[in-house]
């Protein structure tokens, strides 16, 4: 029965790992295609579909995490996913005036390349039991530019997006009401920006430190 | 319309009268006369208050502070003196001191979550509950805060007064139900403020509070367990709920 149970973990995860990459290429596929064909303008429109759905299925993640399907902490999980969703849902989508903007491009590109990378990394190694020495180079050298690049779109977005959540007064809940509460999206995302500047040294500061980990073990083995 | 405005004796408070549109009311009334008068007619007065719009624009509305705000603020004040009184006369601890830097972080708990749930609790806009629901609230959470006092009490007298006692097994009151009696009162107390109070700021400071109390209540009864297994003539620990009947 045990062994049924993790033959079956193994299949979900496969089909779960290549299911997102097969997605992230196409938003990667898309997004280039459209920089080619026409600007940056049209990236968003054309990338939307794949985009939300990859993204937002990342929220098994988490799930995996928690019910110990895969061994990755909901620590390292959580804030990861949380920031891309709240850029991708609360921004992007939320707010069309943004998605005209040549850092979406950017965005997009840092994302795409590295889902592309991690997923195709994991998927080898639940299908086949391992992953070939240069994908795994990679997965913990990319992030070296990409993260930069892409952290520093997010904020961008974010920043840029400023004025239409103050503007709109979407999300946002005005007293009095019966509960006695109230939230004003403008001020949360500028906190959120705020937690940019201790949260990027950090998660980058961890990569790297798994990097040295994962990389001088693959070199003894 | 014109006004006068006279005491009973007769005499004539604003000179000249007041103009008042037709379609005044008596909260126009009040304002104009306090206006005037720059005394104050009976109802919660603004610090500077501002002339009249008469009825053109918005309807110039007063900051009222209702009793619920009032009694919120003598509640939270009793809670925190009741628990300062504790550590100088109830509480025996094991160790004479904690490290300082537990100062820094208990301050930024209590300072943001207590000045997150004031902001709410005291808004121009707060939009009190009914009458009987702060009642029952409080008198609820009065009730826990005795009964919370009892429970310390009773913890007291478990350790001797050189402060040596090891682990003993809490006996009575609500004790011999639950194990962390003390932080059952402590939730339900603030579960209390809340109930009168209706804030989601406050209930979030509860479940934050109850989920700490609870990760040191499953500590505790693990511990007490453990120490009291029943073995070497040690009593066996019954079976009690954690801390939350009858939740958990």
């Amino acid at each position: 029965m045990a062994s049924f149970l993790s033959l079956l973990r193994r299949f979900y995860l496969t089909v779960y790992n290549w299911t997102l990459f097969a997605g992230w290429f196409q938003v990667l596929y898309l997004v280039l295609k459209t920089l080619n064909e026409s600007s940056h303008e049209n990236v968003y429109n054309a990338a939307e579909k794949p985009l939300l759905l990859a993204q937002t299925a990342a929220v098994l993640e988490i799930l995996h995490g928690l019910v110990g399907l895969v061994r990755s902490p909901v620590t390292a999980t959580l804030p990861q996913i949380s920031s891309r969703l709240f850029v991708t849902w609360g921004i992007l989508w939320s707010f069309p005036e943004t998605r005209s903007h040549v850092l979406v491009s950017s965005l997009l590109i840092s994302w795409s390349i590295t889902e592309i990378i991690r997923y195709s990394f994991f998927g080898l190694k639940e299908a086949f039991g391992f992953a070939p020495s240069w994908l795994l180079w990679l997965r913990y050298s990319t992030f070296i530019v990409l993260y930069p690049t892409g952290i520093t779109s997010e904020v961008g977005l974010i920043y840029i997006a400023l004025k239409y959540i103050k503007e709109s007064e979407k999300y946002c809940i005005r007293m009095p009401n019966k509960w006695n509460f109230s939230f004003d999206y403008f001020y949360a995302s500028i906190l959120v920006l705020g937690i940019y500047v201790p949260g990027s040294p950090h998660l980058y500061g961890y990569m790297l430190a798994q990097r040295k980990k994962a990389l001088s073990k693959s070199k003894r083995e | 319309m014109k006004v006068t405005v006279v005491s009973r004796s007769g005499r004539e408070i604003v000179k000249g009268g007041i103009e008042l549109s037709d379609s005044a009311t008596v909260a126009d009334l009040q304002e104009a006369i306090h206006w005037r008068t720059k005394k104050f007619y009976p109802s919660r007065q603004l610090p500077n208050p501002s002339p009249p719009t008469g009825n053109k624009g918005e309807t110039h509305s007063e900051r009222v502070i209702h009793p619920v705000q009032t009694y919120a603020l003598y509640y939270w004040c009793l809670h925190y003196s009741k628990r300062i009184l504790e550590t100088f006369f109830v509480h025996r601890f094991s160790h004479a001191t904690s490290p300082l830097s537990n100062v820094f972080r208990n301050c930024a708990y209590y300072w943001t979550l207590g000045s997150y749930v004031a902001y709410y609790v005291n808004h121009p806009l707060y939009t009190p509950v009914s009458d009987l629901q702060m009642k029952i609230g409080f008198g609820f959470g009065i009730l826990c805060q005795v009964s919370n006092l009892y429970c310390h009490i009773l913890l007291r007298n478990l350790r001797s007064p050189d402060g040596n006692g090891g682990y003993q097994i809490p006996r009575g009151f609500l004790f011999n139900i639950v194990t962390c009696a003390n932080y059952t009162t402590e939730i339900y107390q603030w579960l209390g403020f809340n109930i009168a109070t209706q804030t989601v700021a406050g209930y979030i400071f509860l479940v934050v509070a109850a989920s700490i109390m609870t990760n040191w209540a499953i500590a505790k009864h693990r511990r007490l367990k453990k120490l009291f297994d029943g073995k070497e003539g040690k009593p066996k620990y019954r079976h009690r709920w954690v801390i939350l009947p009858p939740f958990f």
